[in-house]
């Protein structure tokens, strides 16, 4: 079955947190059908969100998973991802993207551009996603989708144009003037459902004439047609639509909408939007590396007929098996048909394959180009590649941010062992950001991730979904070594107890990397190192890379290069030369002059202004270093440059201290020296806590 | 090259010496031209020798973002190092930002006692101590005399340089007796040191013509222009 692709949308909803993503997608998913009553994020009926299928979000009101979900409207098809808001669950949006063809990004009328949306903007020109953006909530007292139209210019840097007006604001709100037909729009019936179309009421005529003048201007840029129908009289709605069309995907236009999914209006409209201005996936332009061929770029076609590629973007660990969701971007696929993961090379035969709509699936038979659908029972790991048995391609990879914090946690009983496992061999398969390891000196289970509220969230899953009980240590801010001086190295490594001894001698120097972790350069000349062992060397070193001699943290940043060395006939083996290689790093680490990093977080905080010097005096104390202030009318927003370590419980802190009418987002923003005084503190800390356990 | 090269060989010594350290009482320096020129250029070249030399910089910024200001200065240190061989930059640039900060307003949100206010709180709270202030954009057009007297007695009692970017128009022709254009005409007794922005069509660059140096009008000095390409100053 061959479908019309250029009917077919697969969008991603993404914003700030609370400014009513997952309230607009129910909304959505009722007006195609796909649901016959509407529930509310924090309803009174206690059902929830349809899109909220995890309890804990239900409880928390907040998104966690990106549930993908798949609904028509006016004979497109329409594929939405729900992303979640925080940015501690960044990896998910980042995920949902890198398969999405373009994006609602949606802002509170009130709120505005906020620090989240700037984020997730940021995001999607990564990922050069066209996008419409829906100022929301234009109900509630002091909305003002005109300003946010301009903070989307100025912040965002988007070519925001309105294509619509506000019929009242906040509780007036109305309905909206559509200016690229002229007409007034009206949302009737118990939930909005019936559409009424009539002409601009009299007091908004010349209003609306204006904008509409405002927006062709901004719009006749993309099409010659239109410029020269804009001069000659009239433009007709078709020139116009495609206009918009083709900026929006030229990503020098965002269209702007506007409404109150709440208050159901406008959403009908945003869902013609999509399907007039967002692109089909023969619109854009998908690149995979051949592997056969140095993993040079190829270009896909979106062809049934052309060889199978897809993405496995998202794991999940459901009531019936692994179900991974993957996004088909060339060739067909049907049950039964065998594929092959591009990494591991494993054959996979497709057994079942679903359509997902957040909890509940539909069977399918195939699925084409351009969809994103899901997989039963198929053993990979996300951000894999499957392709069928001609080619060798893989999607190039998915940017996956390093953890910055890791926590302890230590199972209560022998029962809350066994399930606390289970758990974590499918959050890690499912998170990329989500990693876990045993210390063995401590013999502890540590959990890394993105943020206090990231591993929150998986703790408090471990329990309620596997009924793992862990305590919880402290967390830990995740450190490394680096080096800041070249040093030379030359060891060798001797031992003679009987029988064929070991015998092996390094010789080069280390010096600082300033991008990447790690490399290895092998200069050696002559064969004074044999080049079987070469390999050991690399191997020693970078066995030496994971505890570094300053305080126990791994080591990055370091360029290893070996020019010379010596063996021994019988003597010299692959162990001995790692050993010397591992001597030879000791020798060189001492002299490179060793540091300690420790992650530095972008931190924004906005807060009445009143707060400003309260706030600023806040990060400062945590040896923030204040990059800026952004002073808005009554609000304002400070950055800062805080080192992760400094902000634990900083919510706390935050709330009391501007009577919890400010909020902080933070990301990962680079890793730097720690200053000497609290490095020395740490590593002394660490000297006690080994000695401790040494007794 | 070592950063205290950098210093030395700074074409903007031409104003000060490099030694001139906070002993001298505070100055007040404007940047003038037609929009477009490189006023911003000019002042976050002047705010990163002042950095460069050990001094905290503010730098409020009326009516651009946040963003927008820090990619100022983020081109400008990489042009400057890449033109000048810089030892170490990444390391010069991380230890130059600490001493920056940046304050933005829209237009009309900006005012002296707010800007007084949010650097009591700065001051008080030793959060941050600037030894030179920078206002970009701020709005001169409308007789500017006041607000820049404010402004300098605030600067005064504090200790610290400022330095000013205004806009001149072409068909405004009002000019002082020194030759300082409209709107700044009548408050060119308040300025120390003054610069007019002025294209050069024959070899293709801008100007900077120096109408008063430590209140000295037209001094004699090395003329300074502005290369094009990269905004920065450079020395005839």
């Amino acid at each position: 079955m061959q479908k019309d692709l250029t009917k077919v949308r697969n969008i991603g909803i993404s914003a700030h947190i609370d400014s009513g993503k997952t309230t607009l997608t129910e909304r959505i998913l009722f007006y195609t059908d796909r649901i016959h009553a509407i529930h509310e994020v924090r309803g009174k009926d206690g059902v929830g969100a349809k899109m909220d299928s995890m309890e804990l979000e239900k409880e928390r009101g907040i998104t966690i998973q990106s549930a993908a979900t798949y609904c028509t409207w006016k004979d497109h098809s329409v594929n939405i991802i729900d992303t979640p808001g925080h940015v501690d669950f960044t990896i998910e949006v980042e995920r949902a993207l890198r398969v999405l063809d373009g994006a609602v990004l949606i802002l509170c009328s009130v709120g505005g551009v906020q620090s989240q949306s700037i984020t997730v903007n940021r995001q999607m020109s990564r990922y050069k996603v066209p996008r419409v953006v829906f100022i929301n909530k234009c109900d509630r007292t002091g909305a003002n989708p005109e300003r946010v139209a301009k903070q989307v210019r100025d912040k965002l840097g988007l070519n925001a144009v309105m294509i619509q007006l506000p019929i009242g604001l906040e509780g007036d709100l109305e309905g909206v003037i559509d200016l690229v037909k002229m007409k007034a729009i009206y949302f009737e019936g118990d939930n909005g459902e019936k559409i009424r179309e009539v002409e601009i009421p009299a007091n908004l005529l010349d209003d609306a004439a204006m904008k509409r003048e405002e927006m062709l201007d901004a719009v006749s840029m993309f099409s010659d047609e239109l410029m020269e129908a804009i001069l000659e009289g009239e433009p007709t709605e078709k020139m116009i639509m495609e206009a918009i069309r083709k900026g929006t995907l030229a990503l020098e236009l965002a269209p702007v909408l506007m409404g109150s999914a709440y208050k159901n209006k406008g959403v009908q409209l945003l869902l013609d939007a999509i399907n007039n201005y967002m692109p089909c996936p023969t619109d854009i332009k998908n690149i995979a590396l051949d592997l056969n061929n140095n993993e040079q770029e190829v270009v896909l076609s979106c062809k049934p007929e052309d060889p199978l590629i897809c993405l496995a973007f998202k794991l999940e660990d459901g009531r019936y098996g692994q179900l991974t969701y993957i996004r088909n971007y060339q060739g067909f696929m049907k049950k039964g048909d065998t594929i092959i993961n591009s990494r591991t090379g494993k054959k996979v035969k497709i057994g079942r394959l679903v359509r997902m709509h957040a909890d509940e699936m539909e069977e399918i038979e195939e699925s084409g180009a351009g969809d994103i659908v899901a997989l039963f029972g198929i053993d990979c790991a996300s951000g894999d590649t499957f392709t069928s048995s001609d080619v060798s391609y893989s999607m190039s990879s998915m940017h996956v941010p390093n953890p910055v914090i890791s926590l302890a946690i230590i199972p209560v009983d022998n029962k809350a062992q066994a399930n606390m496992s289970k758990a974590l061999n499918r959050f890690t398969k499912e998170d990329p950001t989500f990693r876990t390891y045993v210390d063995h000196e401590t013999n502890e289970t540590i959990i890394t991730g993105m943020g206090e509220l990231h591993l929150d969230v998986y703790i408090e899953r471990m329990k309620r979904e596997y009924g793992a009980e862990v305590k919880v240590g402290a967390p830990q801010v995740a450190y490394r070594e680096t080096i800041t001086q070249r040093a030379e190295f030359n060891y060798a490594h001797k031992k003679q107890t009987g029988g064929s001894g070991q015998f092996g001698r390094v010789a080069g120097y280390m010096e600082p990397l300033a991008e990447g972790e790690y490399e290895f350069v092998d200069n050696i000349v002559g064969g004074s190192i044999p080049r079987e062992f070469i390999a050991s060397c690399d191997k020693g070193f970078q066995k030496s890379l994971e505890k570094g001699a300053l305080a126990e943290f791994p080591v990055s940043g370091v360029r290893c290069v070996i020019n010379d060395g010596a063996a021994h006939a019988v003597d010299s083996s692959d162990i001995a030369f790692q050993l010397a290689a591992i001597g030879a790093f000791k020798e060189g680490y001492k002299k490179a002059n060793p540091v300690l990093m420790e992650p530095i977080m972008k931190v924004a905080v906005e807060g009445p202004t009143e707060f400003q010097g309260a706030i600023m005096g806040s990060l400062n104390q945590r040896r923030g270093i204040i990059i800026g202030t952004l002073e808005e009318g009554e609000y304002t927003v400070v950055e800062a440059e805080v080192p992760l370590s400094e902000m634990f419980g900083y919510s706390t802190v935050l709330r009391s201290l501007t009577q919890g009418k400010a909020e902080f987002t933070m990301e990962f923003s680079d890793y730097k020296q720690v200053p000497k005084n609290v490095a020395e503190n740490l590593i002394e800390e660490l000297r006690k806590k080994k000695k401790e356990q040494g007794k | 090259m070592l950063k205290e090269d950098l210093i030395k060989k700074n074409p903007l010594r031409v104003l000060s010496p490099a030694d001139q350290g906070k002993t001298g009482s505070p100055k007040m320096g404007l940047v003038m031209s037609r929009a477009g020129l490189g006023k911003t250029a000019i002042l976050v070249q002047i705010a990163l020798d002042s950095m460069l030399r050990g001094n905290k910089v503010l730098h409020v910024s009326i009516g651009q973002t946040l963003d927008k200001t820090r990619l100022w200065y983020d081109d400008i240190f990489q042009d400057i190092a890449k033109t000048s061989n810089l030892d170490k930059a990444g390391a010069v640039q991380d230890e130059l930002m600490s001493q920056r900060m940046i304050m933005t307003f829209n237009e009309e949100g900006f005012s002296v006692a707010k800007l007084q206010e949010r650097m009591k709180d700065l001051i008080d709270q030793k959060i941050f101590e600037p030894d030179c202030l920078l206002v970009d954009g701020f709005d001169c057009s409308a007789a500017p005399e006041k607000v820049l007297t404010e402004m300098r007695q605030l600067v005064q009692g504090m200790n610290m340089d400022i330095w000013f970017s205004a806009v001149c128009h072409r068909d405004d022709e009002r000019v002082s007796k020194a030759g300082v254009p409209a709107p700044c005409h009548e408050a060119d007794e308040l300025f120390d040191t003054i610069i007019l922005l002025q294209p050069d069509a024959k070899k293709n660059c801008v100007g900077l013509n120096i109408i008063k140096r430590d209140g000295q009008i037209r001094p004699s000095s090395k003329s300074l222009t502005l290369d094009p390409s990269t905004l920065l100053i450079l020395e005839n």
